[in-house]
């Protein structure tokens, strides 16, 4: 009986060891596993919010410089049309401003297209599938090496000062809001030298790998009439000083 | 007895199985809540990369709120001061879309940055002064030539060119602008540099007062049709 008993008391206390293992392990996985991505969950919610908050801020700001754009090249014309001094003036800061890409443009040119492929990782992890900034600034560098007078990404003109950055697949142009694949890169200016330059086999080596690689999609269109929107962001030199 | 002690036991094996049940059914639905919340939470982005794009979007609102500011002022000076308040307003764009298109020698504080490395490449070349643009570059030159958006950059069997011009290695590029920011970045390039076995040298130095005296050359449009 005694036996009987004592070996009772050791299954119940096996038991209960097992009972204590298994609540640890289900206290493990429910911090690991539930609270840790609904807490991700919302933390990257707040951040989305705040993107999308500044976003916000950002539009409105580059509609406004837009306008007031367009509310001094009113005034300024309207003064050149009582001065011969002025009209002068406000020719050569008329051409100044094209080619700075204030101002819209049209004309032959060709038209870039550029997605990524499907998702996959390489053996080091890396998402090469991805179009990254650095795919455009070299798609941007290759046009205007090959004859482009003015180019937009995906709706953005590029100037003087231009700069690409980003992280992951996201492309920031300057003071814009972030920029995800497709792209659509618009280049006005010698179409064929342009065409020839993207067909070009040594001609953009990333993009060519990854192409064949993982599927990344690069799609040249050329065209009679391409047009380009005007520049909406901050362009100004702060700290250089003309000699 | 027996009967019972077998009734017993039977019950207990009953509520034995109803618990591992239970325990299997919480423990799959917590997985699979898990894992269909990491899905959702990577639709959008990463959070490193909302973190850049916030950091990202406070900057270029700030430098989109000084523009407004600047062309408030200009407004303003053009509805009260007819044609001469027209004439300085022009004067004063067209000299600062000269300095942005590089066609005016200019000087300003900034960074100079050395970068000595045997099989560098037009791509690295463009690279760091993508990253100096970034980093607030407003007036840029490489081994004294200036260079602005636009102006090729070329892998030649001669080497790297601009404007067709070769800028052979170590090169000096010298970038104005607000100090702090391309300080910043030119610190970050050259620490990256120095992870590259090919590159010899990588340093810069901040510098008060740099002088660009090279300038691009005007390129007329041939192409190009602007608004009439």
């Amino acid at each position: 009986m005694r036996s009987v008993a004592r070996s009772q008391l050791v299954s119940s206390a096996l038991v209960a060891l097992v009972a204590l293992v298994v609540g640890f392990l289900l206290a493990g996985q429910v911090k690991a596993q539930l609270l840790t991505p609904s807490n991700q969950v919302a933390r990257n919610q707040a951040l989305i919010r705040s993107v999308q908050d500044l976003e916000r801020a950002n539009e409105a700001d580059r509609q406004r410089i837009a306008a007031l754009r367009a509310q001094i090249a009113s005034l300024e014309a309207d003064a050149a049309g009582r001065s011969n001094a002025t009209q002068t003036l406000q020719n050569q800061v008329a051409d100044l401003r094209a080619h700075a890409g204030l101002t819209a443009l049209h004309g032959p040119g060709v038209q870039v297209d550029l997605a990524g492929g499907p998702p996959s990782r390489d053996s080091t992890g890396q998402q090469r599938y991805l179009i990254t900034y650095q795919d455009v600034q070299d798609v941007v560098n290759l046009l205007f090496a090959a004859g482009a007078e003015g180019i937009s990404v995906s709706g953005r003109r590029i100037t003087p000062l231009s700069a690409f950055s980003g992280s992951g697949n996201e492309i920031v142009i300057d003071q814009g809001p972030p920029l995800f694949a497709p792209i659509r890169i618009v280049a006005v200016g010698d179409r064929n030298r342009m065409q020839a330059a993207l067909q070009d086999p040594s001609a953009l080596p990333s993009l060519r790998v990854r192409q064949a690689q993982y599927d990344v999609m690069i799609k040249v269109t050329g065209s009679p009439d391409l047009s380009l929107p005007a520049y909406d962001a901050s362009l100004e030199a702060a700290h250089a000083r003309a000699i | 007895m027996p009967g019972r002690s077998r009734r017993a036991r039977s019950a207990y094996g009953a509520i034995a199985v109803w618990v591992i049940a239970l325990l299997v059914a919480l423990v799959a639905t917590i997985q699979l809540r898990s894992q269909a919340e990491v899905e959702r939470s990577l639709q959008g982005a990463d959070p490193a990369t909302l973190a850049f794009s916030i950091d990202q979007l406070h900057q270029a609102n700030d430098s989109l709120e000084v523009q407004i500011a600047d062309l408030s002022q200009q407004q303003r000076a053009l509805q009260s001061g007819g044609a001469p308040a027209a004439d300085q307003v022009l004067a004063a764009e067209a000299e600062q879309l000269r300095v942005i298109e590089g066609l005016v020698p200019v000087h300003g504080p900034g960074v100079v940055v050395v970068i000595d490395a045997p099989g560098l490449t037009a791509l690295d070349l463009q690279d760091a002064l993508n990253s100096l643009a970034f980093g607030g570059g407003e007036a840029m030159a490489v081994n004294g030539l200036r260079f602005v958006v636009g102006v090729p950059i070329e892998q030649t069997d001669s080497g790297v060119t601009i404007a067709g011009a070769v800028v052979l290695p170590p090169w000096t590029i010298a970038a104005i602008g607000d100090p702090n920011r391309l300080a910043e970045t030119a610190e970050l390039m050259t620490q990256q540099l120095h992870g590259d076995r090919r590159v010899r040298e990588a340093s810069y130095r901040v510098a008060a007062d740099i002088v660009i005296r090279a300038v691009v050359s005007e390129r007329p449009f041939v192409y190009a049709v602007p608004p009439p």
